[in-house]
């Protein structure tokens, strides 16, 4: 076990490094600049402003000096967009917005996602099963762009209930929004997703044993099915998580919560090279990790599996 | 579930949300735009667009951060809340000379930072310099450019120097186009020769070394950079032979022309007249810093513990992507008139969001451009909708360095098949346009007119140019000959962007029968395409004031300043020169007018509205006036309490 942690913990460094290669690639062929606006600079002034942040050295000196930067010293540079901030500075600040946010709606996700789920298995073709399944139709057909929206017209515009947006602390009733559209979504999957694996594993032969043998329904579904009914859910939560997370642009966007989606979309809109690589460097690290930890997981509930 | 009970629940669903939407349209009886409940504590919470790039006044170049600067820091002048025109700040009073290439600025004696430390001449002459630094790299210093030697300073240039007298050649001996020596450049002549108006203060002392030497002749300047120097030496016979021999000396910080005279005086020396000059100095690329803040701390100075301002307000915490907190400066000068406790502005960049917290009253007022389209209608009709002329105009750029745009005929068919007053009152919030400048902004300039909507005539020009239009047998037209494929309309994507390009496709192939390609883009790979006329035909371009002068908009096709057209005229830049050159402003004002008709004869563009500003504040914000800059000196805003004081629609810009 430990040794795959650690041969996978391995193969993460090239996976990183490999993404942060590409990533830089593709910014340096997309056309315009950090700079551009729309009246157009002098060229003296353009030349200042490319000497100032090294754009004016050829593309290996500016590759090796930023791969240099981030291997030697995890450092990703300062933003072009925001003089004098650190990349690293403003993922720090951003991630525990995004996390915060991503934490809560993911557990919500879970737990409404799977008690819906397994209940509409176990009372399959009644109207807990249907109520439940059409509900998570609308979740997963419903995009979040319309949802938040619809949700703010409701509850703030209409009722005065609760803020529109913005970020107000944590915990604030700002989040209460955000958070319901950011899991509306995943709670749908999750529960389809439960649905569909305890349906199979209550038909399966061991959960015949577990019921011959003449054990409670209490502990057939709780200690039986639902370990093994849930590895569909498992395998989709861990990158779940981990977009969660590192933040997610629309819904960050629509409520302006200054997590880690706004930045990136900001920071490619703005053409920040070092913050887009900031940004994309940590969402794949998480990623990775997050997989990982699916992995264990799946060690763990399947007895099967072994590495 | 059934079927039917499947739709039953989705008629619920909708039966919710249509009976909020209906709630909202329901409210659109009331006076104003979502709630009227003043904040409980003196503040005022703004949004004034996205995350501001930085605190430093010289490295943003956008309105949003221009308005946090106008609270943190304050340069010779401000802008006047309603009109836009220069007001004393740090300055207290100026002086021009004969011919507005010299002025003098008489700085309070009572002004501070934040920090307590006083604010002298040095500041002035420090900030200006940085300003117009090669290493600071600010995007906003061609405006400091008619100050003397700041471009070259800029421009890392060299003067040319003779070794053996110190004598510097001149620039006038080199360059026939170079204008006769304003005063500043003239032989020193102080007194009445020079400023009409005699010295106030007759201690003061008038003249320096430095001052006589401004007022010698222009030096010539040279490219820094060798390889570009000896290309332009080679290329000039003349100049080789003169410089062989002399010495290079780089255009240092000391040589730009600001000097500070005691502590209190700043003199600025111009390399033309420039009446507008003073209308400049209150942008933020003018506003200054604190040196030794600047110099101990490096590129983290603007963070809240490090930052020290000269403005009415001062940093008191600052979480990006959130809120920034300024709070009333008591080192102020003008303390007593700051009337709120704190400002707090929200970074936003979503329109219909930041419109969502206004209505529930979260913000007190919003930037301009944030009513989206949709909600003109409705949010039009409340009393907290400000409306009047904006310093901004929209137009299209044309690709003139390729066929058939190249042929003027053509570009004007493409205006005469505008029909721009349809349009503006389509738009409802705009004014059509037909020259380059705005309407109703510059007062007595006598703003030339364009072509007016006239598809017979276009029609007759495409003919002429090769293009024969026929009419079709359905009453529309054609126009087979015109190589439709040769000609797009690019525009950086955006719902407003999409919705004028639509309508001028439409006008185009109703009035031409041509069906011109719309194409769209993010707004950084739009830019690059316009600038490096990658485009065929057609591109959205829009321009709003940076001052308040009409060159502030002709300048976009001066010889140097890049169009996005590829027009370019000797003929035209010369014509306005002359004009900066004229000291009477009227007949200034007339030659620029000239220029102007010039280009519009030359149709590099198409002109199409005159913007119009469009955003909410709540009635009980006072002093905050929807000037055409829509930039506001914060000292004057207040709350008030009193429904009875509150603004029932527009508040005047004229009326004191």
């Amino acid at each position: 076990m430990l040794r795959f942690i650690v041969r996978r913990l391995l193969v993460t460094i090239p996976t990183i490094l490999i993404v942060i290669t590409i990533t830089w690639g593709l910014i340096k062929l997309a056309p315009g600049s950090f700079y551009s606006g729309e009246k157009r600079l002098p060229p003296a002034i353009e030349k200042s402003i490319r000497e100032k942040y090294g754009l004016d050295k050829p593309w290996y000196t500016q590759y090796g000096k930023m791969m240099w930067s981030i291997v030697r010293h995890g450092d990703f540079g300062t933003s072009l967009r925001f003089e004098g901030q650190s990349v690293n500075t403003i993922i720090r600040r951003s991630l525990p917005v995004s996390a915060a946010i991503g934490i809560i709606a993911y557990l919500l996700a879970l737990i409404v996602g799977i008690t819906a789920g397994s209940i509409a298995a176990l009372k399959q073709n009644s109207r807990w099963d249907y109520g439940s399944m059409t509900l998570a139709m609308l979740g997963i057909s419903v995009p979040n762009f319309v949802l938040g929206p619809i949700l703010v017209l409701v509850f703030s515009l209409t009722l005065y209930w609760l803020p529109p947006s913005r970020w107000g602390g944590f915990p604030s009733r700002n989040l209460i929004l955000p958070i319901i559209t950011l899991s509306a979504i995943y709670m749908a999957y999750i529960a389809r997703l439960a649905r569909a694996g305890m349906l199979e594993v209550l038909r399966s032969d061991y959960i015949r044993t577990a019921r011959a043998k003449g054990l409670s329904e209490k502990d057939v579904v709780i200690k039986h099915a639902l370990r093994g009914g849930l590895m569909p859910v498992v395998s989709y939560t861990g990158p779940a998580l981990a977009f969660l997370l590192t933040g997610t642009v629309v819904v960050e966007r629509i409520f302006a919560l200054p997590g880690l989606g706004n930045y990136f979309i900001q920071a490619s809109l703005n053409r920040d090279e070092p913050l887009i690589i900031g940004i994309v460097a940590f969402i794949a690290i998480t990623l990775l990790l997050m997989n990982l930890v699916v992995d264990i997981a799946y060690a763990y509930l399947d007895p099967r599996v072994r590495y | 579930m059934s079927k039917r009970r499947q739709i039953g629940l989705l008629l619920l669903l909708t039966s919710i949300v249509g009976a909020a939407l209906s709630c909202n349209v329901a409210s659109s009886k009331e006076p104003f735009f979502g709630k009227t409940t003043p904040p409980q504590r003196n503040i005022f919470r703004y949004v004034t667009g996205d995350e501001p790039e930085s605190l430093d006044p010289v490295v943003s170049t956008g309105q949003p951060e221009a308005r946090i600067y106008m609270a943190l820091y304050q340069g010779l002048v401000e802008y006047h809340p309603k009109t836009m025109e220069p007001e004393p700040a740090l300055a207290e009073r100026w002086q021009p000379n004969n011919d507005s290439s010299e002025f003098k600025f008489y700085l309070r004696q009572n002004a501070h930072w934040s920090n307590g430390d006083p604010i002298t001449a040095q500041d002035f002459v420090y900030s200006f310099r940085r300003a117009l630094a090669h290493e600071t790299a600010s995007r906003n210093a061609y405006l400091a450019y008619y100050i003397k030697y700041a471009q070259d300073f800029n421009e890392q240039k060299v003067f040319v120097r003779d070794p053996k007298t110190g004598q510097f050649l001149n620039a006038k001996d080199f360059d026939e186009d170079i204008p006769a020596e304003p005063l500043s450049g003239g032989p020193l002549d102080s007194g009445p020769g020079e400023y009409s108006i005699p010295e106030v203060e007759t201690h003061e002392p008038i003249d320096s070394e430095f001052h006589k030497q401004l007022h010698t002749p222009q030096r010539l300047t040279l490219p820094g950079d060798p390889k570009a120097r000896n290309k332009a030496i080679d290329a000039d016979a003349k100049l080789k032979a003169a410089v062989a021999g002399k010495e290079f000396v780089p255009v240092k910080a000391e040589d730009i022309g600001v000097e500070a005279i005691g502590d209190h005086m700043v003199r600025i020396s111009l390399t033309q007249p420039g009446p507008f000059f003073v209308g400049l100095l209150a942008h933020q690329v003018f506003r200054i810093v604190p040196q030794k803040v600047v110099e101990k701390h490096g590129a983290v100075w603007t963070q809240p513990q490090n930052i020290v301002t000269c403005g009415p307000f001062k940093v008191r915490t600052w979480q990006p992507y959130d809120k920034l907190v300024v709070e009333r400066d008591p080192m102020y000068w003008d303390a007593a008139t700051v009337k709120l406790d704190e400002i707090h502005f929200y970074p936003m960049a979503d329109n219909p969001s930041i419109m969502n917290l206004y209505k529930v009253g979260e913000v007190d007022a919003v930037l301009n451009h944030t009513v989206p389209n949709a909600w003109l209608e409705v949010v039009r009709a409340k009393q907290d909708y400000m409306d009047g002329p904006e310093a901004a105009i929209n137009y299209m750029l044309i690709n003139v360095t390729q066929p058939p745009m190249n042929d003027v005929r053509v570009r004007k068919a493409f205006n005469y098949a505008i029909d721009k007053n349809a349009w503006a009152s389509w738009r409802k919030i705009v004014k059509p346009l037909t020259a380059f400048t705005p309407e109703g902004i510059f007062k007595d300039y006598p703003r030339p007119k364009g072509d007016q909507f006239n598809p017979e005539e276009a029609r007759r020009l495409l003919g002429e140019a090769g293009f024969p239009v026929t009419k079709r047998g359905d009453g529309g037209y054609s126009c087979p000959k015109f190589p439709v494929d040769q000609v797009e309309y690019i525009y950086n994507t955006q719902d407003s962007n999409k919705a004028m390009a639509e309508w001028m496709q439409a006008q185009w192939k109703q009035n031409l029968g041509i069906t011109v390609n719309l194409r769209n883009m993010d707004w950084k790979t739009f830019l690059n395409v316009r600038s490096k006329l990658e485009y065929k035909g057609f591109s959205r371009g829009a321009w709003s004031a940076d001052y308040m002068d009409p060159f502030t908009f002709l300048s976009l096709f001066y010889t140097g300043g890049d169009s996005g057209s590829g027009w370019q005229d000797p003929k035209y830049t010369a014509m306005l020169d002359e004009a900066n050159r004229t000291l009477d402003p009227k007949k200034r004002y007339q030659m620029l007018a000239q220029a102007e008709k010039f280009l519009i004869d030359a149709q590099p563009m198409i002109p199409i509205d005159t913007a119009a500003i469009n955003w909410v504040k709540k009635p009980y914000v006072k002093g905050m006036y929807p000037n055409a800059g829509s930039l506001f000196p914060w000292k004057y805003v207040y709350i008030e309490r009193d429904p009875a004081k509150w603004d029932y629609g527009i508040p005047s810009l004229t009326a004191d």
